[in-house]
């Protein structure tokens, strides 16, 4: 086969899709804090945000999974080698229909990783169906009748369930999501980026027109600076998820690092697990193993 | 010489630890023992049992009798007296019960009971059971265990209470003081087990008023022991052999009969390990993930894998399905996956507790498309160590999932070994084209190569950019549906199967036992071999034995050798439809003559391998099922 020259593959997104503006920022953020590009590792789902990492031109690592598992996939890498830098992104349908219960049971853990939802309310390469996030009664123009489910909102999940960080942000405003991506990388535990994106082609209801009108930047302090404050935070949080009152709120709704990572957990009962993680350890010398039998078998012997 | 000891009682009560400690005071004493444990899916109060075959001599499988039944409640007596053939223990207490009268017994298997009673002239409580057993010259032993366990609360000053559970370690002292053996044995058991001063006190009261109440009917006496002795069940033989094959990463959703090997790996996730550059001995982290569900357990354990990692996911059928789409994935993207996948037998929830190999074809066909999978099946807890590093092994030099069948028989069924049969010198780590360091002729990295073998240079994320991607992908991983790419990297893939199959000799994947002179050749896997290879050596005749342990790729050359000119070949499995048989048929065009078939959950016992083998070749028929 010819050598390929290392560049990223044509990008295949509709013309004006929000993809663009996330694959920009996510670009941004992970130059701007001036990552190894060696480390980084995209993890993806399944839908047009998952060929996100194709076309990046960062030479950083892909791992392109399955509908509805690219969190397991992440956690799998990043407890593993702690040191690379985990970045998911997936879509809405991808991340809470099909795969809603590894994104909720995620937020138990809070391994160090960030979450990137590409919400559009639409499932796109099957053709525009309804995703978890379009309302009830929606008939976006390629969808037979309308809406018959209810949406759910993945900010207020994500709070719910517990992640210690989660914003919202729109495809098209790239330097706030740029400042709120490199926010989440930086915050230590599982953060969740909720990225409202226009579909152009399958969602002519939630146009970036119609966006464009609603947007309001919150203005607050979402970091909890102080465990008592948590619950008071949280709460806060919730009930901003669902005010639209004054406009579509995007920007940081939560944070709270007192919450110990699940790497900080595994280690405090596991020894030696912050230096010699799995991927960092010899196991073998000269195709012999380096684990002591011995030790083994003395937990079975019996006479 | 082969006794055979059964012990029954209510799930919960105590029945695995005197099984236990029972075992563990035979092997002190220099004995042999397979060990074999039911259970309903349930946590207290369905009957459960333990039979354990004891033996001077290394032992694989267990009887459909008993010599020794051990009871304290009223229905293990209903279930298992009319396996019973020598001594029967009894408590004093459950004399009275009615069959009818029991709760927790299934109504079918009670009508039946009492339709056997009631058709012998018997009735229907445990003393006509007894009466019953005395007529068929079965001795039968009736203990007062409520009588000694007050007295040993007298004696203690303790409630009764605490001290009711001793009755497990009087029906244990009384079995053994029938073997004729010493209690040292059991008392030196017994202070390994319980580390509590009380329950130790408890227990060795317990042992001296057991062994006080009966003489010995038998005359054991000790063996020489030449060197330590092991307990080895299977779910702890493959967590001990993914230990020391490096695997450092399992991540698993609770099911039985798997999730104990799980459990083993955490309790024991510092690894001892001697430091590669210093020589030190130092610990080493093992990580273990209780997932949410088996479809992030298999992709956490994939995930892991990709960052060079020795990663592994333990199940059962119901999780196997879930994690089908997966192993999909980790075929398509060439991952070293290993699943340890331990058969229950049924469909959907089926019987969970119970043990079946049904899923052979399921392991081997799983998932959409195509793509290079090995299959390997243990046939007995030594190959299920060894085969658990082997598996490793495999996954890593040909870079593909490869899935360990075991089934819930071998999990929870145990033996007495020689330490010995773990030998160092058997284990070795082959990590294939796994590497740490990039060179000028890997730069630039192509994760997906094209190379003779079909196997590419495999570097672990983080060492250079590196495209994983579950779509059809050139060399680097870019997402492509050229017919040019697709051709040749199908094939790139689908050829490491015909690697595998040119470099793994066959012999290692077909354990052939006895005479190759013999016109009757039986035809096994997984295991039913033990039960076969013990009957064959009761009934004495001249029958070779293959079991198979690789199903894919399949041993073809020497199994077509092995089978030609046969007059009889004989196919032995838990399940329905004979699936080995018909992979042997699909890949050699070989067909067995007789079948002997066994699905009901349980696992095939010697007796019954004799019993099916006898109407074999007496009664001219061409399947049994047992």
């Amino acid at each position: 086969m010819s050598k390929i020259v290392y560049k990223p593959d044509w990008n295949d997104w509709c013309p004006g899709c929000g993809n663009f503006g996330i694959l920009s920022a996510e670009e941004q953020a992970i130059q701007e804090l001036g990552l190894d590009y060696n480390k980084v590792v995209i993890v993806s789902g399944i839908g047009c945000s998952g060929k996100l990492p194709h076309f990046t031109k960062l030479p950083v690592s892909i791992v392109h999974t399955l509908h509805g598992r690219a969190i397991p996939f992440g956690i799998g890498i990043k407890l593993s080698n702690p040191e690379l830098e985990v970045i998911i992104n997936g879509g809405d349908g991808d991340q809470l229909g099909i795969g809603a219960g590894a994104f909720v049971n995620a937020a138990r853990r809070n391994v160090d990783i960030t979450i990137i939802i590409h919400d559009n309310g639409v499932y796109g390469l099957t053709k525009g169906q309804a995703s978890p996030t379009l309302p009830l009664g929606i008939k976006t123009k390629h969808i037979p009748r309308p809406n018959i489910n209810n949406n759910l909102n993945p900010v207020t999940l994500a709070l719910a369930a517990g992640y210690t960080f989660v914003a919202r942000a729109y495809a098209y405003d790239v330097k706030h999501l740029k400042d709120i991506i490199k926010a989440a990388i930086r915050h230590k535990g599982s953060a969740v980026i909720d990225v409202l994106q226009p579909c152009p082609t399958y969602n002519d209801i939630y146009t970036k027109e119609w966006y464009e009108k609603r947007l309001v930047k919150l203005d607050w302090d979402p970091v909890v600076h102080d465990e008592k404050e948590s619950t008071q935070k949280l709460l806060l949080a919730i009930q901003k998820s669902y005010d639209y009152e004054n406009g579509i709120p995007i920007g940081i709704f939560y944070q709270n690092e007192l919450v110990p990572t699940y790497e900080d957990r595994i280690a405090l009962n596991l020894y030696n697990y912050k230096e010699r993680p799995p991927a960092k350890q010899e196991i073998e010398d000269n195709g012999k193993p380096l684990t002591l039998i011995s030790e083994l078998i003395k937990l079975i012997r019996v006479s | 010489m082969k006794i055979n000891w059964t012990i029954g009682g209510a799930q919960g009560s105590g029945i695995d630890t005197a099984a236990n400690i029972f075992a563990r005071a035979l092997a002190k004493a220099g004995y042999y023992i397979y060990g074999n444990r039911e259970y309903y899916s349930n946590i207290k109060g369905r009957h459960s049992y333990f039979s354990l075959t004891i033996s001077d001599k290394r032992v694989r499988s267990i009887s459909s009798y008993n010599d020794i039944l051990v009871t304290y409640d009223a229905e293990s007596i209903f279930h298992h007296f009319r396996a019973s053939r020598g001594y029967v223990i009894y408590n004093k207490a459950v004399e009275n019960v009615k069959l009818e009268n029991i709760q927790s017994i299934e109504p079918e298997i009670s009508d039946e009971i009492k339709h056997f009673l009631v058709e012998k002239g018997y009735g229907t409580t445990v003393a006509d059971v007894i009466k019953y057993l005395n007529d068929k010259n079965v001795k039968t032993l009736k203990i007062e265990y409520d009588q000694i366990a007050k007295s040993i609360a007298d004696e203690l000053k303790m409630p009764l209470s605490v001290v009711e559970r001793v009755k497990n370690i009087i029906g244990v002292a009384v079995s053994f003081r029938l073997l004729g053996l010493s209690d040292i044995y059991l008392m030196e058991s017994v202070n390994e087990f319980f580390k509590n001063d009380y329950t130790l006190k408890i227990n060795t009261l317990g042992i001296q008023k057991s062994f006080s109440i009966v003489s010995p009917a038998y005359n054991l006496s000790q063996l020489k022991i030449n060197s330590h002795k092991i307990l080895l069940d299977g779910n702890t033989a493959i967590a001990l052999g993914k230990t020391v094959a490096g695997g450092r990463f399992q991540s698993y959703y609770p099911i039985t009969p798997a999730s104990d090997e799980s459990v083993f790996l955490e309790a024991h996730n510092e690894v001892i390990a001697r430091d590669k550059e210093t020589g030190d001995i130092i610990k080493q982290p093992y990580l273990v993930i209780q997932a949410e569900d088996e479809l992030a357990a298999v992709c956490m354990a994939i995930g892991s894998a990709l960052t060079g990692t020795r990663a592994s996911t333990s199940t059962s059928g119901p999780g196997f399905s879930l994690m089908a789409e997966a192993i999909g994935w980790a075929g398509m993207n060439e991952v070293p996956l290993v699943i340890t996948y331990y058969m229950r037998g049924s469909p959907s929830t089926g019987m969970p507790t119970r043990s079946g190999q049904a899923d052979l074809k399921f392991a081997l066909n799983v998932s959409h498309g195509e793509f290079p999978r090995i299959v390997i099946a243990s046939g007995d807890h030594l190959e299920a160590f060894y085969d658990s590093i082997w598996a490793f092994n495999l996954a890593e030099r040909y870079q593909t999932p490869v899935i360990h069948l075991v089934e819930k028989t071998l999990a929870n069924s145990f033996i007495i070994a020689d330490e010995e049969e773990i030998d160092w010198n058997k284990i070795e780590i082959d990590r294939g084209k796994f590497i740490k360091k990039l060179d000028n002729n890997n730069i630039p990295y192509y994760r997906f190569k094209i190379t003779t073998d079909g196997v590419s240079p495999r570097a672990p994320l983080g060492l250079i950019n590196i495209i994983y991607n579950g779509e059809e992908h050139n060399e680097r991983g870019d997402i492509r549906e050229a017919k040019v790419i697709r051709d040749r990297m199908h094939e790139k893939r689908m050829k490491k199967l015909e690697v595998a199959d040119e470099e793994i000799p066959e012999e290692k994947r077909v354990n052939v036992y006895g005479d190759s002179d013999s016109d009757i050749v039986i035809l096994t896997w997984g295991s039913p071999k033990g039960a076969i290879l013990d009957a064959i050596e009761e009934l004495g005749i001249n029958i070779q034995v293959i079991q198979i342990r690789m199903f894919n790729p399949f041993p073809r050359k020497l199994m077509k050798k092995l089978l030609n000119d046969k007059k009889m070949i004989i196919d032995i499995e838990n399940n329905y439809t004979a699936q080995a048989a018909s992979i042997i048929k699909e890949m050699i065009m070989v067909e067995p003559t007789h079948y002997i078939l066994k699905w009901d959950g349980r696992p095939m016992t010697r007796d019954e391998i004799l019993f099916g083998l006898k109407k074999l070749l007496n009664d001219k028929v061409k399947r049994v099922v047992l």
